[in-house]
């Protein structure tokens, strides 16, 4: 069992989450103190020692600046516990189907794009509509107008078109469906929904109150001490 | 094995022998060394091994891509990986819903005009 932290990371309130778990004596400046709280943490923390270990994370976090690695052990966190229920694809498999969505939502834009240009080239603001003419000259459009491409829809179950071959003598898959490097830019830390979105946006939240009720026992126990 | 040409490149990388039975031997090859070294980075050699000696055959090739592919996106971006992805495509998704409620007010806007 660890040892009461006397100069733990979390104060007086004992070991962190992290430390719990490594059953190690919690030092003062703990990297992990600050994001894993000695209730819930522990098992936030299982599943990232399980997935990338101890050392990576924290050789991970040692290089991003403080204010950032709250942002980083959520995405840690996520992408740990996606893998743990899917050893395969991990949260790969959210990106597929956030790639499906996109695929769908731009057939059917170009499709009403379409629509609305043959509604403006048969129905031009200065003429006046003609029922016969509309019926006569305007087969209704249907679902099966859509373009249906399957064969460009199973690219995106395929990982090897998940790489691009940038660079010379690397050996990678060519992408040939949606996805490809421009993805990889990150744009932020807002997330505007989707079905695993919501996950990571749970644990964003959880983690987060966790972090500020951890920050203020350290700070109320360092004035205590003093 | 031992000789040195037909390591694979973790072995290469981890300075060991690569065994005819390397488990990353089919995913790490040594023609590119810098796939495994973003895997080793972020996961550890010992935690890949792991996962994939977990599943079966038919699925570790997969598994490695996807492993490697979110190994990529970390080394790239360190503070969000593969959520920055996650986001962009989220942040699309979002644009292109709100393109399409547009575009259907107008089309609706249009045919009402023109009945």
């Amino acid at each position: 069992m660890s040892a009461k932290a006397s100069g733990g990371g979390g104060g007086s309130a004992g070991p962190c989450g992290a430390c719990k778990f490594l059953r190690r004596k919690c030092v003062s400046g703990c990297i992990f103190a600050p994001y894993f709280d000695s209730e819930q943490g522990a098992v936030h923390f299982a599943a990232v020692h399980k997935v990338f270990g101890a050392s990576n994370v924290s050789k991970v976090l040692l290089h991003i600046p403080p204010h950032k690695r709250l942002d980083a052990v959520v995405t840690i966190c996520y992408e740990a516990q996606a893998r743990l229920r899917d050893p395969v694809y991990g949260c790969v498999a959210h990106i597929f189907t956030l790639q499906q969505q996109v695929a769908n939502l731009q057939a059917e834009l170009s499709y009403l794009q379409t629509h609305l240009a043959t509604l403006q080239l048969s129905f031009p603001s200065q003429q006046q509509p003609q029922p016969d003419h509309l019926l006569s000259q305007q087969q209704p459009l249907s679902i099966s107008d859509l373009p249906s491409s399957p064969a460009t829809l199973s690219t995106f179950f395929d990982l090897s078109t998940l790489f691009v071959d940038s660079q010379p003598g690397r050996q990678q898959q060519q992408v040939t469906g949606q996805f490809d490097m421009k993805h990889m830019e990150r744009s932020g830390s807002s997330s505007s929904g989707g079905n695993g979105g919501g996950d990571l946006q749970a644990l964003a939240r959880e983690l987060v109150d966790r972090h500020w009720a951890a920050s203020r026992n350290i700070e109320a126990g360092w004035k205590h001490s003093q | 094995m031992s000789n040195k040409s037909t390591r694979c490149s973790a072995c290469k990388y981890l300075r060991r022998k690569c065994s005819e039975d390397c488990i990353l031997a089919p995913h790490f090859p040594a023609t590119d060394p810098e796939r495994f070294v973003h895997v080793h980075k972020i996961f550890g050699a010992g935690n890949v091994s792991r996962m994939l000696q977990k599943l079966p055959y038919n699925e570790r090739e997969v598994a490695a891509n996807s492993i490697s592919y979110e190994a990529y996106l970390r080394v790239q971006d360190p503070v969000y990986g593969i959520a920055g992805t996650i986001t962009n495509l989220q942040e699309e998704i979002h644009r292109k819903q709100q393109e399409l409620v547009r575009i259907k007010a107008e089309i609706a806007i249009y045919t009402a005009g023109n009945l």
